[in-house]
């Protein structure tokens, strides 16, 4: 992934031009890789033009040389895009713990709501999946058999009240003592009015403690507006890119991150429910610039 | 600004300009006869075939006489492209922003690059405008490939008696089995009631899915336990076909990341089975550079005879389609563009390069 940037940092460190030149042709070679992964074009821009101020105007500390001073910068500013330096908590603060899940069709919810079961049922806890998506046919079957085949509580209605089933859904799990509850809602994009007053709706009366936002890691440009109409309906709370086994890059999802200002918390990295990872922002970025565990 | 893509511009204005160069030089040949000759042959060597045309060209001028060509040069005057550079870096950027890949917006550029050679513009016209027209032709011309309409197919193969197969194919969550169901809606509401096959017999829920969409629509649907092998399924929908004389089958299929061997395998040993009239690669507009990965994985693999964009609708440019034209030369069938099954429409190349360029 982002393989163009290690390049550009090997080549930069090599470079025998001046320190100035050297630091133009880099910002070029980042530019071209980001948009290259799908990183939202006006990110990439103002990115780039931080690195290049703070490379030109800060001075290396005694002892350090510019060239590796100016990769330390890279590796700053792409981690903050990335949500900085801080691990993502994934322990649930209270019990019980109402995770709603959002996100475009196909972008995985379901899915990853039971990848999310067996990762908390693994480590004790307790966990009931409500199936409110009312409106793909055969969505509620999918999550029926997720639970099943991890062993968790469930529970859907017939009926394409998703409001309605979505607050049940969540009562009769905290009734049954679970500790960890994830509402699965019908897929949606930004042009959808009625799909983001119900998203809006099932928010209000289930109020839930976290918002996880999944998105699609080959999503392009669109990224941006997408998570930002999200943000503005329900604030997300928390981001997992899926799909990162295939070629996409996930640039289009780093750009959602920057604007939600949401943590990406997991990443899914194939179909089976235990291909589920905790995001590390740090060593991500790390791997991309090739640096090794800093 | 942006790299190579910057570069290849800056190649483009330069070439340009010392063509315009050249071309005023051999207008002040034209006047003095006895230089010309030397010097065109030489010229002629150095940049053959299309410096002749010009040539030819500026012959034809001078045949015009004197005056004329005074006039002509009041009327029209050359591109000034140093001047038109910040226009095309719009234009990249642009374009990047609608979701083209990087390679193929590179790429558009050199065609761009042919179509600008030599182009005269009448004074008090806008160059902007005759830069952006230029454009929106090399778009057009690249994505204008004919493709089948799967209706008319299907009446075809109707009136000859034998079974349309169609397979459909792409990555996880792209919308295939939704497509389905649309084209099952647009086939029977043009008076032929297809049989669905389905094939993903892998994605929990996916066979129940299809199952609900068959029975909205009211079509036939052939189905197996989870776990059965795919190529089985779909030829017992051809079968089923042939004995109830349906005439078109249509082949649902587990969603697969193009990378997974395994997976690309299964995919090609239905094809093998079933030998489809069409493969079909269903792609989703929001999809970004690994389009272009996407398109060329499932070609290479399995091959590809049209593709269908869908979530149009959700204010995607649909970048996608020029990738998808620009690497793997197949046409864009169809856009979904809402979830309902009406939410189907034809490819419409002139209509896509205005959605995707604006006014």
């Amino acid at each position: 992934m982002l393989e163009g940037v290690r390049d550009a940092v090997r080549k930069f460190l090599r470079s025998s031009a001046d320190y100035e030149t050297s630091v133009n042709m880099f910002v070029k070679e980042l530019q071209k890789t980001l948009i290259k992964s799908d990183v939202n074009v006006r990110l990439v821009l103002q990115l780039t033009r931080r690195i290049k101020e703070r490379a030109l105007k800060e001075k290396p500390p005694p002892g350090a040389s510019r060239r590796d001073w100016f990769i330390k910068i890279v590796y700053e500013e792409l981690a903050n895009l990335f949500g900085g330096d801080v691990e993502p908590d994934v322990k649930p603060k209270k019990i019980p713990w109402v995770i709603m899940m959002v996100g475009v069709q196909g972008s995985g919810k379901t899915t990853t709501t039971g990848k999310l079961a067996r990762f908390y049922k693994v480590r004790g806890y307790r966990v009931a999946l409500v199936a409110a998506d009312t409106y793909r046919p055969g969505a509620k079957d999918q999550l029926r058999q997720l639970a099943e085949r991890v062993g968790v509580l469930f529970y859907t209605e017939p009926g394409d009240d998703a409001v309605g089933i979505a607050k049940r859904g969540v009562e009769w799990a905290k009734k049954k003592g679970a500790e960890i509850i994830i509402v699965d809602t019908a897929g949606r994009h930004r042009k959808e009015a009625d799909l983001l007053k119900e998203m809006e709706d099932i928010a209000k009366e289930i109020n839930p403690d976290e918002v996880m936002l999944v998105i699609d890691a080959s999503i392009g440009q669109q990224a941006k507006p997408l998570a930002e109409t999200f943000h503005k309906t329900t604030p997300i709370g928390s981001i997992v890119i899926t799909k990162l086994d295939g070629t996409a890059k996930g640039g289009g999802a780093l750009s959602a991150v920057a604007v939600t200002g949401a943590p990406i918390k997991f990443i899914g990295t194939g179909e089976k429910l235990d291909e589920l990872e905790v995001f590390k922002p740090k060593k991500f970025v790390a791997r991309i610039l090739g640096l090794g565990d800093l | 600004m942006l790299g190579r893509l910057k570069k290849a511009l800056k190649n483009l204005v330069s070439e340009i300009s010392n063509k315009a160069v050249v071309e005023k030089e051999e207008v002040i040949e034209k006047e003095v006869p006895k230089i010309e000759e030397k010097k065109e042959v030489k010229k002629v060597d150095q940049k053959s075939e299309k410096l002749t045309k010009i040539t030819e060209e500026k012959k034809e001028k001078v045949k015009k006489g004197f005056f004329a060509k005074v006039k002509e040069t009041l009327v029209y005057k050359e591109l000034d492209l140093k001047k038109l550079e910040p226009i095309l870096e719009e234009y990249v950027l642009l374009l990047t922003e609608a979701d083209v890949a990087y390679e193929v917006a590179e790429e558009l550029i050199e065609k761009f690059k042919e179509r600008l050679k030599g182009k005269k513009i009448r004074r008090g016209e806008d160059e902007k405008k005759i830069i952006e027209d230029a454009l929106r032709e090399a778009i057009y011309d690249l994505i204008n490939i004919p493709g089948p309409d799967l209706v008319e197919e299907a009446k075809k193969a109707k009136a000859e008696g034998r079974i349309l197969k169609i397979m459909f194919m792409g990555v996880n969550g792209v919308g295939k089995t939704t497509t389905i169901a649309k084209v099952a809606y647009m086939l029977k509401k043009a008076g032929i009631t297809p049989v669905l096959a389905a094939a993903d017999t892998f994605r929990a829920g996916a066979v129940e899915q299809l199952k609900q969409h068959a029975e909205r629509i009211g079509v036939p649907i052939v189905t197996k336990p989870y776990g059965s092998d795919p190529a089985a399924v779909a030829y017992d929908a051809i079968e089923f076909a042939k004995a109830r004389g349906f005439s078109v089958v249509l082949v649902d299929t587990a969603g697969r990341m193009h990378v997974d061997v395994d997976l690309m395998n299964e995919l090609r040993k239905v094809a093998r089975v079933i030998e489809p009239d069409y493969k079909i690669l269903v792609l989703d507009a929001l999809t970004g550079n690994d389009a272009v990965e996407q398109a060329r994985f499932f070609d290479e693999a399995v091959g590809v005879d049209g593709v269908i964009l869908t979530k149009v609708d959700a204010d995607a440019k649909g970048g996608a389609v020029l990738s998808v034209a620009a690497t793997i030369k197949k046409p864009i069938l169809y856009l979904g563009i809402g979830q309902g099954y009406e939410d189907l429409i034809r490819f419409d190349p002139s209509w896509f390069v205005e959605r995707l360029l604006g006014e």
